[in-house]
């Protein structure tokens, strides 16, 4: 009697834990896609796509995003994909400055710093897949593009652009050249 | 009868315990990307392609924006060197060396990731503003009170930590490779 007892203790208890896990599993797969205040969601209602928003921050009245470094000055631009690539582009200053690309569900696919630069700017056009293969079918053997062209994952994200300042004092400075961050819808050859 | 009443009581208890579970998962470090150096604990692929569900689901819930692996890397400190969390009413050495890198930045976040509001407006310290000893080696005091050299104020009461972040480091894409002994010490010097 008491062994028949365990063995349906046990097999209870498994069900139970069988169903625990899934639940845990799903929600965390499924969180990043109903997360209401991610980085995009927090992001997306102060500019228009492809407009560079300058991010308040330095200091705590400005709550934007947590874990975000005071000594950064940063800026961002939306993207949307489904519309065309887009040219990416950012001077480099005398500190340390990077742009990295982000889809809108929290993946970074790729960053550029400063020392990548080329005559003083950090350029490289963004599209989809298919659009960078668009881009790449119309290479001119001849004179071949210097674009770095990078494929995105999702369709929709952002670019984001830190500057570092160096001192307190030169935080102005560092928005300002966060600002220059540029991103341009670009022709598609047909 | 009984089984009906069993099987519910299954799926509740199953919902109850996987929703607890993901809750936790979402507001503590992915056990599967996350290493420890001292006190300092580091999320090697966040900001990679390569990032696992669980940091992934974390970042998205707290709304954060993760280095990439090309722009360097985000150590946090939630407690001391002996383990202890980091406590307002207490006074923490922060030093003498960092993993190399460009620039780095220490600054004072609560649990929650926000800088702290404080008299001295003084949110964190740059490598590049950081007062040193001869040998290139510094300290930066954590207290609530003022303190000389390189303090950094503790604008509020209860628990807090501490993000190092290093810069166009080289160790960006392996920072499991840092050498632990460079990670700087927080070590508690007393408690008010």
């Amino acid at each position: 009697m008491t062994g028949f007892r365990r063995g349906q203790a046990a097999s209870f208890l498994a069900a139970t834990a069988i169903l625990a896990m899934l639940v845990h599993f799903v929600v965390m797969l499924l969180a990043p896609f109903v997360a209401s205040q991610d980085a995009f969601a927090r992001l997306a209602p102060l500019g228009a796509v492809n407009d560079t928003v300058l991010m308040q921050g330095g200091s705590p009245t400005a709550k934007m995003l947590p874990y975000a470094d005071p000594a950064m000055a940063m800026a961002f631009c939306r993207y949307d994909l489904a519309s065309g690539p887009i040219r990416v582009q950012a001077p480099a200053g005398r500190s340390f400055s990077s742009i990295s690309f982000h889809t809108r569900r929290g993946l970074v696919f790729y960053a550029l710093t400063d020392k990548a630069a080329i005559h003083g700017v950090v350029e490289a056009v963004l599209g989809t897949p298919a659009e960078v293969r668009a881009l790449a079918a119309h290479d001119d053997d001849e004179s071949p593009s210097h674009d770095l062209r990078i494929a995105a994952p999702a369709s929709e994200g952002f670019v984001l652009m830190r500057v570092f300042s160096e001192f307190p004092s030169l935080y102005a400075q560092a928005e300002s050249e966060a600002k220059r961050l540029s991103c341009k819808p670009e022709a598609v050859p047909h | 009868m009984a089984f009906f009443v069993k099987a519910l009581l299954v799926c509740a208890l199953g919902l109850g315990v996987g929703l607890l579970a993901s809750a936790y998962a979402l507001s503590h470090l992915s056990p599967f990307d996350s290493s420890r150096m001292g006190p300092w604990r580091l999320e090697a692929h966040a900001g990679s392609t390569e990032i696992d569900p669980y940091t992934r689901a974390r970042i998205e819930r707290s709304g954060e924006i993760p280095l990439a692996a090309g722009e360097g890397i985000q150590l946090v400190a939630r407690t001391d060197d002996d383990g202890r969390p980091l406590d307002a009413r207490c006074v923490y050495k922060v030093g003498p060396r960092v993993p190399s890198s460009r620039y780095w930045t220490l600054s004072l976040i609560d649990e929650d990731g926000w800088p702290i509001d404080n008299l001295a407006r003084r949110y964190g310290f740059r490598s590049s503003e950081i007062m040193r000893a001869g040998n290139g080696d510094f300290t930066i005091t954590v207290a609530a009170g003022v303190e000389p050299g390189n303090w950094l104020p503790i604008g509020a009461p209860g628990r807090f930590a501490l993000a190092l972040r290093l810069y166009d480091s080289p160790f960006g894409a392996t920072a499991d490779a840092i050498d632990k002994s460079m990670v700087p010490r927080v070590a508690r010097v007393s408690c008010g």
